[in-house]
């Protein structure tokens, strides 16, 4: 025969009639009319993301100078490292450790080609301009001594260049036919092509679930330049605030705190340490039923005497009521 | 030992509707405290229902339409209040102790859940569509890199990241919460720390 069932503490402790099922309706209920009006009222933020046209038409210099990184590999990507190819420039290690570097170019980038040579070349393809196809093929001719001198000259001459109607100019000098392929780079940015081409990249065919081309060609100056407006940058609490006056993932504050003080921000390897800091700290939460000192804790802070302030009150009363008659009050406790 | 058996006899055990909707609470069971677990619970599930909602239209669908932007809020609120009252649930919980006497399992599914809850959130986040999904992404990318999360996980590819948000993490959260539950109702809430008494001898100890 079926044994009646008994809540587990039900010889220990008095019991009350308790409606679980109706608290967690009206507890539903309340959250989803709260909801649905905080909603309606406040909207939720959105700004829509910037795209190599904006960027483009909003400071050419930027589209130009990123293409030129890219092309000559002084670009962060261009000599980023694992895990987009094998340069060192964003490999982070500490004393040695690195587990960014263990599973190779998982997702590989070679700037100059997929940033500059490739769309510049289906852009000469697709315009028939025959002017951008030999600029591109004297370039890629050309030793590579005499890339690096052309590169160099229009890199130092941005310094000295102004944005004439939306287009680049700059003072005379021997930058063979590199000025013009990064003016062309532009015009396919301006144009809203550029974005196609760099996605075309990553994706192998229609469907285009990776941007990641798309994204790392803007994700030094260009997005930067928009964050920094928007106090996104991590220096700033970045992911931790939203737009201004919604709330943002505030829960992510232990991890952006790491990025606010030494030597998490100012080490090169600040990503990797916070991130081991952060997973240590969250074992140590997840083992606090076993972390010595730690599990004993909430006995000694007095805020469990508030919680159960009811049952405290009420256990003194019994305890001096079982003083004369022991009964149902004698059988409680518990093992500590 | 016949696996069948076993099986039954433990499912039956642990999944009893008497166990899982006891209708009696010990009496100490009486702050606003313990209303925490069950307002994460009923905002976790605003959260999946606009989710799906949001999944069955696309991405496209809640950046650009009238009745999507207004599921995105819903989304974006319920999330923070999935958020609020799970942090406070867990501070609570801290402080009651709620570990002892074979509740560690019960805590050790909790934090899991809020962990798994992060990410998912996280990726939710970077699914948004908006500036701040783009610049959050190419700033992560160097935490998920340095962390050496790169082998697994690419942060500027799209359809990992919706895949993981709406499919992979919110399984894994689910999963987690269920067991959560049922390892509450299997050993009831943690009873009271024993108090000294007016004599100096713990009320209610056990020697």
């Amino acid at each position: 025969m079926k044994q009646a069932y008994q809540y587990p503490d039900a010889k220990r402790f008095p019991m009350k009639d308790f409606d679980m099922v109706k608290e967690g309706i009206l507890s539903l209920i309340v959250i989803t009319v709260l909801v649905l009006i905080v909603a309606a009222i406040a909207g939720a933020p959105y700004r829509p993301a910037v795209t190599n046209q904006q960027v483009a038409m909003q400071s050419p210099l930027v589209i130009e100078q990123t293409a030129l990184g890219d092309l000559d590999g002084s670009g962060s990507i261009a000599s980023y490292g694992p895990p987009y190819n094998n340069g060192t420039g964003s490999v982070q290690s500490i004393a040695g450790f690195s587990p960014q570097t263990w599973w190779g170019v998982s997702y590989p980038v070679n700037t100059a080609t997929d940033d500059v040579i490739t769309p510049l070349s289906m852009l000469a393809s697709a315009s028939g301009n025959s002017q951008l196809a030999k600029a591109l093929s004297t370039y890629q001719e050309a030793p590579s001594a005499t890339q690096a001198k052309w590169n160099q000259n229009l890199s130092n001459a941005f310094n000295k260049a102004t944005v004439v109607g939306g287009t680049v100019k700059l003072p005379a000098g021997n930058y063979g036919p590199v000025a013009y392929m990064m003016n062309s780079e532009l015009q396919l940015a301006r144009s809203g092509l550029l974005s196609g081409a760099l996605s075309r990249e990553t994706n192998q065919g229609v469907y285009r679930f990776n941007v990641q081309n798309d994204l790392l060609f803007l994700q030094g100056d260009a997005l930067h330049d928009i964050a920094g407006k928007t106090d996104l940058s991590g220096e700033q609490w970045g992911i931790n605030h939203d737009e201004q006056a919604y709330p943002g993932p505030w829960w992510l504050t232990p991890y952006t705190f790491f990025y606010q003080v030494p030597p998490w921000n100012t080490s090169a390897a600040g990503d990797e340490m916070t991130a081991y800091t952060v997973g240590a700290l969250f074992l140590l939460l997840l083992f606090v039923p076993w972390v010595p000192g730690l599990n004993r804790l909430p006995r000694l802070l007095p805020l469990y005497k508030l919680i159960w302030r009811d049952w405290y009150r009420d256990e003194k009363g019994r305890k001096k009521d079982n003083k004369a008659d022991p009964g149902f009050g004698a059988q409680v406790g518990h093992n500590h | 030992m016949n696996l069948t058996a076993r099986i039954r006899k433990q499912v039956s055990e642990q999944l009893s509707w008497d166990r899982l909707l006891p209708s009696e609470q010990p009496t100490y069971v009486s702050s606003l405290v313990y209303s925490f677990g069950v307002l994460t619970l009923s905002s976790l599930v605003v959260v999946i229902v606009s989710g799906i909602v949001m999944s069955a239209k696309s991405p496209v669908w809640y950046q650009t339409s009238t009745v999507g932007e207004y599921f995105r809020a819903i989304h974006f609120w319920s999330v923070q209040a999935f958020f609020f009252f799970m942090t406070m649930h867990l501070v609570v919980q801290f402080f009651m102790g709620s570990w002892r006497e074979g509740r560690a399992l019960t805590w050790v599914l909790g934090v899991l859940s809020f962990g798994v809850g992060v990410l998912t959130a996280f990726t939710g986040y970077l699914s948004r569509g908006d500036f701040f999904a783009q610049w959050n992404q190419v700033q992560s990318k160097d935490a998920f890199n340095g962390a050496g999360l790169n082998g697994f996980f690419n942060a500027l590819d799209n359809g990992q990241i919706y895949g993981l948000h709406i499919a992979v993490l919110p399984t894994i959260l689910i999963v987690l919460v269920a067991w959560h539950l049922i390892a509450v109702r299997g050993k009831g809430v943690v009873p009271p720390y024993p108090i000294e008494g007016n004599s100096g001898a713990k009320v209610g100890e056990r020697s």
